[in-house]
């Protein structure tokens, strides 16, 4: 099952929600869709699914032109943010339903029902109506419910965002056990980029209707495209072409990046040497697997992580240096 | 639907079922609105431009205008709507602020006491009234004094009664919108409830105490059975018109006068849509709702007053029942059943074609209403705003400019719309345009509140539009839908203005027999028919709240 997006272009009056947006995904690639708010996730998710069209450009599934196939004939499985279960039909109707929509006959439909609830654990509820059900558990049917009748696409808009923080990492993993086992092709949207690491094969980063980047959840993090990127997957360093030049020429390593770049350093590249000097510990925040120690430099102020708990304290004297390979060079822009 | 040739692989039928279903859900309610509300109003202007000699002119326009008469009914309807807007806005803030404000005794039996008047004939009022402040009525053989109640005075409270409901309804929920929070302020700051209400209250109500006075406005001004029974030599614009068509049989001047009467009703309704929108436009749910304490130096009084207010219509409507099972009013009160057979022409018939009637005004109105709802929500905006436009016009027209467009285009009609003329069906049809905005305007309301993501996720599950109305919209919409049916059909069930023109010997209505009845001086009949008029729509709103009760409950 190959998705291939060419072009995509979608106005609303004078905004323009996406524009020349064009990218592959190849079963059974889990692909998230990341970025700030406004940006076009939902717009480009709802257009894959056919319920929005395009003003211009074309989307294939298998070299088969789905550009204007309506909604209800792609055969897409969709989870959206909440409200997603209809309300006047038990959990074991709502799953069913894209099958009896389809025509299987009754039994059929009972055995598939059974089957999912199995998979999503929730057999004993199998009768009771979605307000019945806690968060979780409605997103858990959604999700069952999106891929009953086999879809060739699996679309998720955020089926995570209103549930609360342990209920969304366990049904993250479910997520994702579900999509390996049946080798499904899924696009999920999500504004949370740590989600989007962990999960996906693939990361489509999205700025302002366009596609910033889109490579593996590495190559977002390690080798950003550009500074918009940077700054969205995770907290970075930033450090301009001249500061480098003049305080860390190290991090060059023989490259000679181009006018107006900026080195992208992670925290997690920067080692701090206590006892050393050059630099001066601020502040050290512990965030349990870790600490984020904030040092001034002469360069400027950088961010540095390390495991655990730091002995360090603020005001102490540090020596700072560079993991080599760590950086990261992007254009102004 | 241009291409109907396969493009791609994708299946373009299916495609054009859901366009045609669409189109279908938009054209059949549009045409509804332009033959049964555009096409006649256009006819009535029309008629109102042709001279006595059949060319086209302001001659009647003139002619109108050079009579006193018209100016007289002009300034007497201004004048009676005025007053009645000051009285019911007035009665309308005390209930209001007592229901929602205060801790009153009895607060939902105030609420229905007043809201009375919707269950019955407007003309009901005024035959109330006639029972105890008429020449033999309770009052006035008690006091022994001799009020003359037909005229101003008599339309003046019949009217404010009528319209009462109305303006609590609305004032109401202009209170309940307001926020808690800010009275918490205003009381840590030390401000006295006085000042509060002044300082606070009025001004955060001043767009719904607008929307309500134009709506009062509009009602009084189109009214025409309080007028009718009680309004003796007051001349209104609604009577005129009613005298220029069923009395001189002179439809174009008829027809002049009712274009007179729709600019006034126009603009109401215009500045009442406006004030709405100031009013409930942002529509915030987050205040926090106000929940007031007993107090009783506020609490005691205001349940004095509003009880005292509550009474007017319960006594007014209370002393109808009362008249129609007494022998002989006001001389022999022993209880009797005698007025129950009525003697008019066709008996009880014309209540039964009228529950035939309200039923289908309200079916095809709940229908035709959720279908092209449901097309608004999925057609381009340019489409949507003059169809909206449109369907908020009939709220503006007064019934009898309704009914009067109604008799000048089928009746005077050739072809097969001749064949309508004189059958429930053209009154239902009337019915359900002149109530069409109110039902219009709750549906869209109903619809706003079904997710789109519900429907959307049934399209992917592959859905076609007509199984997503059936299987996910319409069961969401089911509280709205029963709502704005029985809205239509108590409405029907006791309209008179718009169906007055149209009814015919073998074809009528309830309100028509009890003005009849009233006319022709059995006033205990017209009391008895009016009971059971109202018994009926009692039980349609006693069916309604069941309904809606065993819905509610089986969703939660
Ligand atoms: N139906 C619409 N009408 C008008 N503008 C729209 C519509 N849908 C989206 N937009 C606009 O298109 C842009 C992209 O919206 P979209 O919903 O795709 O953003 P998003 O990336 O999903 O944001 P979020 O993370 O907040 O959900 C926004 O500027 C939005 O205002
Ligand atoms: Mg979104």
């Amino acid at each position: 099952m190959q998705l291939e997006i060419s072009n995509l272009r979608k106005a609303y009056g004078a905004t323009v929600a996406l524009d020349g947006v064009s990218f592959t995904a190849t079963a059974p690639q889990f692909v998230c869709m990341l970025g700030p708010s406004g940006c076009g996730k939902t717009t480009l998710l709802r257009m894959i699914a056919g319920l929005v069209a395009p003003d211009s450009g074309r989307l294939l599934l298998n070299s088969e032109d789905l550009t204007r196939v309506p909604a209800r004939r792609r055969g897409f499985g969709i989870v959206f943010q909440s409200y997603s279960l209809f309300p006047n039909m038990t959990v074991a109707e709502n799953i069913g339903y894209g099958l009896r929509i389809r025509g299987d006959e009754a039994q059929r439909v009972r055995i598939r029902v059974l089957e999912l609830l199995d998979v999503i654990r929730l057999s004993e509820l199998a009768d009771r109506y979605p307000w019945q059900l806690s968060g979780g558990q409605q997103q858990r049917v959604a999700l069952a419910r999106a891929i009953a009748a086999e879809p060739r696409l699996l679309l998720l808009d955020e089926p995570l965002s209103a549930l609360d923080a342990k209920v969304r990492t366990d049904l993250r993993t479910e997520i994702r056990n579900l999509q390996q086992q049946l080798g499904l092709l899924t696009i999920m949207v999500t504004h949370d980029q740590e989600e989007a690491l962990t999960l996906a094969d693939r990361v489509v980063c999205m700025r302002q209707g366009s596609i910033a980047q889109a490579g593996s959840p590495e190559d977002l993090y390690r080798r950003p495209a550009n500074r918009f990127v940077a700054d969205f997957m995770g907290l970075s360093n930033m450090i301009p072409l001249e500061t480098v030049q003049k305080f860390a020429a190290q991090l060059l390593e023989g490259h000679v990046p181009s006018d107006g770049a900026t080195a992208c350093v992670r925290p997690e590249d920067i080692v701090l040497v206590s006892g050393g000097a050059g630099a001066t510990v601020k502040s050290v925040q512990f965030l349990g697997n870790i600490s984020r120690v904030q040092v001034a430099w002469p360069g400027g102020e950088l961010v540095a992580e390390q495991p655990g708990m730091a002995a360090l304290a603020a005001g102490a004297n540090v020596g700072l240096a560079f993991k080599p390979g760590g950086c990261a060079w992007v254009s102004a822009s | 639907m241009g291409i109907g040739i396969v493009t791609s692989i994708g299946i373009p039928r299916a495609r054009d079922t859901d366009r045609l279903f669409l189109i279908l859900c938009l054209v059949v309610p549009l045409s509804a609105l332009i033959l049964f509300f555009v096409y006649p109003l256009a006819t009535v202007v029309v008629h109102s431009v042709t001279e006595p000699d059949g060319r086209i002119g302001f001659g009647n326009y003139a002619t109108v205008i050079s009579q006193p008469n018209f100016w007289r009914a002009t300034a007497n309807s201004m004048v009676m709507s005025l007053a009645t807007t000051a009285v019911s806005l007035i009665l309308g803030l005390i209930i209001a602020f007592a229901t929602q404000r205060c801790r009153i005794a009895g607060r939902s039996l105030v609420l229905a006491a007043v809201a009375l008047p919707l269950l019955a004939p407007s003309l009901v009022q005024g035959l109330g009234l006639i029972f105890l402040l008429g020449r033999n009525g309770l009052v006035t053989k008690a006091l022994g004094v001799e009020f003359n109640i037909y005229g101003f005075w008599g339309l003046l409270i019949a009217n404010s009664l009528y319209a009462l409901p109305q303006a609590v309804l609305i004032i109401a929920a202009a209170l309940r919108s307001a926020d808690a929070r800010v009275y918490e302020a205003a009381e840590v700051l030390g401000t006295s409830k006085l000042r509060q209400f002044f300082d606070i209250t009025l001004p955060n109500i001043k767009f719904g105490l607008l929307s309500a006075g134009f709506i009062i406005f509009t009602v009084t001004i189109t009214d025409f059975g309080n007028a009718a029974t009680i309004g003796g030599d007051y001349a209104i614009l609604a009577t005129e018109i009613y005298g220029q068509v069923v009395g001189q049989m002179n439809f174009n001047l008829g027809a002049v006068v009712g274009i007179m009467l729709l600019l006034p009703t126009m603009l109401a309704f215009y500045l009442e849509r406006v004030a709405t929108q100031r009013q409930f436009g942002s529509g915030s749910d987050s205040a926090v709702p106000l929940v007031p304490g007993w107090s009783p130096a506020r609490d005691i009084p205001m349940t004095v007053v509003a009880w005292i207010i509550a009474l007017l219509p319960l006594i007014t409507i209370g002393i109808v029942v009362y008249a129609s099972f007494v022998w002989l009013w006001p001389y022999r009160f022993d209880l009797t059943v005698r007025h129950y057979a009525v003697k008019i022409a066709g008996g009880y018939e014309p209540l039964w074609t009228t529950v035939q009637i309200s039923l289908l005004a309200a079916f095809a109105g709940a229908v035709m209403l959720f279908a092209l709802g449901f097309a608004l929500q999925r057609l381009p905006r340019s489409l949507v705003k003059p169809v909206y436009f449109l369907s908020l016009l009939p709220a503006a027209v007064p019934g009898l400019v309704l009914g009067l467009a109604y008799i000048l285009t089928f009746n005077a009609a050739s072809g097969p719309w001749q064949l309508l003329y004189g059958t429930a069906a053209l009154l239902a049809i009337c019915n359900m345009m002149h109530y069409w905005t109110q039902g219009f305007l709750t549906t869209m309301t109903g619809l706003r509140q079904v997710p789109a993501a519900l429907e959307e996720t049934a399209a992917c599950l592959g859905a076609g539009l007509p199984r997503v109305m059936r299987e996910v919209t319409g069961p969401l919409m089911a509280q709205t839908l029963i709502s704005v049916f029985f809205f239509l059909f108590m409405r029907s069930m006791v309209t008179l203005s718009a169906v007055i023109f149209l009814v015919t010997a073998s074809v009528s209505v309830a309100s028509v027999s009890i003005m009849r009845l009233d006319e022709a001086g059995f006033t205990a009949q017209a009391a008895a028919f009016a009971t059971c008029t109202m018994a009926v729509v009692i039980v349609a709103a006693g069916v309604m709240q069941l309904s809606l009760y065993l819905l509610g409950r089986r969703r939660r």
